[in-house]
């Protein structure tokens, strides 16, 4: 879902910067008060398992691949949509300034669809739906699908205030593709997930504490 | 697991699937290029064949509709390194995720919260 440079006018995506910018400064704040000192090594070893398994471009049908977003995974094992946007801005800048993955003046819309639009949807629906059932993991991978396909969605309309696609077939397009999509990003969550629950079961129980 | 155990193993595990990476992932525009290259006529929207041609076409006619033609030259564009085919793609990888690892770290370090 990497946006490329082309695709967003400038002054558009100097907007999209400033939300960004705003978040990321919400993301440090967030470490400030909450990240404890302990936390550190696990939100490194995230990033770097999200930025590694974001490589793997899985096919889907019609020509099309995708690959995991990560942002449901960050926010719901460290506890805030704020670590989502803190993992995943970290992941676009380098994958955009080293790889070339993803443009530079558009990514400040990269880190509003995948880190701030994909973590606040997959934590907040992972723990709304934590509410109504009590087994984690299909939690989880709903909030996984959810978060890929809202941001997605997030795009298409992003893509259709730049002119780049008209709204209505790059609603039902990027909607296609990321229902599929949004599979492999709710297993992949779910997994993830359990291994880190079944090593840290604190961690688990510090998810529930907060919701309850 | 026991203890810090379990970032090891999820180090590990990190590494083995950026060597991994290049040979399981598909070669197939990801679900924005998809969409792009359906709305501007390179590919059926659900159909598998991509045109080459009419796909080089639209990503000039984009930069026709948004006006910006910004170009980057990344050090190691689209994960390879000069000389190097899928190895080289494997050791991008790696590097990325070791460059994620640490600069996390240290950021994570600068902004946590001591007690």
């Amino acid at each position: 879902m990497h946006i490329p440079d082309a695709f967003i006018p400038i002054p558009q995506a100097a907007v999209y910067w400033i939300i960004a910018l705003i978040f990321i400064a919400l993301s440090l704040r967030w470490a400030r008060n909450e990240m404890r000192d302990e936390k550190v090594p696990l939100v490194a070893v995230l990033a770097a398992g999200i930025f590694a398994i974001q490589a793997i471009n899985i096919p889907i049908p019609w020509g099309t691949s995708g690959h995991m977003m990560g942002a449901a995974l960050a926010a719901i094992v460290l506890g805030s949509p704020f670590a989502a946007v803190f993992v995943l801005t970290l992941v676009l800048i380098v994958q955009g300034v080293l790889f070339g993955d993803g443009g530079i003046t558009v990514m400040g819309a990269n880190i509003l669809n995948m880190g701030v639009i994909g973590g606040f949807v997959g934590y907040y629906s992972y723990r709304g739906i934590c509410m109504g059932i009590k087994n984690p993991y299909p939690a989880a991978f709903i909030a996984g699908w959810l978060s890929l396909f809202v941001a997605a969605l997030i795009t298409a309309v992003e893509m259709a205030i730049a002119g780049t696609f008209p709204l209505e077939i790059g609603l039902v397009t990027m909607g296609l593709y990321h229902a599929v999509i949004g599979v492999i990003e709710g297993g992949i969550t779910a997994v993830a997930l359990y291994l880190i629950f079944t090593a840290r079961p604190d961690l688990l129980s510090e998810t529930k504490g907060v919701s309850s | 697991m026991e203890g810090k155990n379990y970032l090891i193993f999820g180090v590990i595990l990190a590494l083995v699937i950026a060597v991994a990476a290049p040979f399981l992932a598909s070669g197939n525009p990801d679900g924005l290029e998809s969409a792009f290259f359906g709305i501007f006529g390179a590919k059926e929207i659900q159909g598998e064949e991509l045109d080459e041609h009419a796909a080089g076409q639209a990503e000039e006619e984009v930069q026709g509709i948004t006006g910006n033609t910004f170009s980057f030259e990344s050090p190691f564009p689209d994960y390879t390194l000069e000389g190097l085919a899928k190895s080289g793609e494997a050791l991008a990888i790696v590097l990325g995720t070791l460059i994620v690892l640490g600069v996390a770290f240290g950021l994570g370090r600068l902004f946590s919260r001591s007690e």
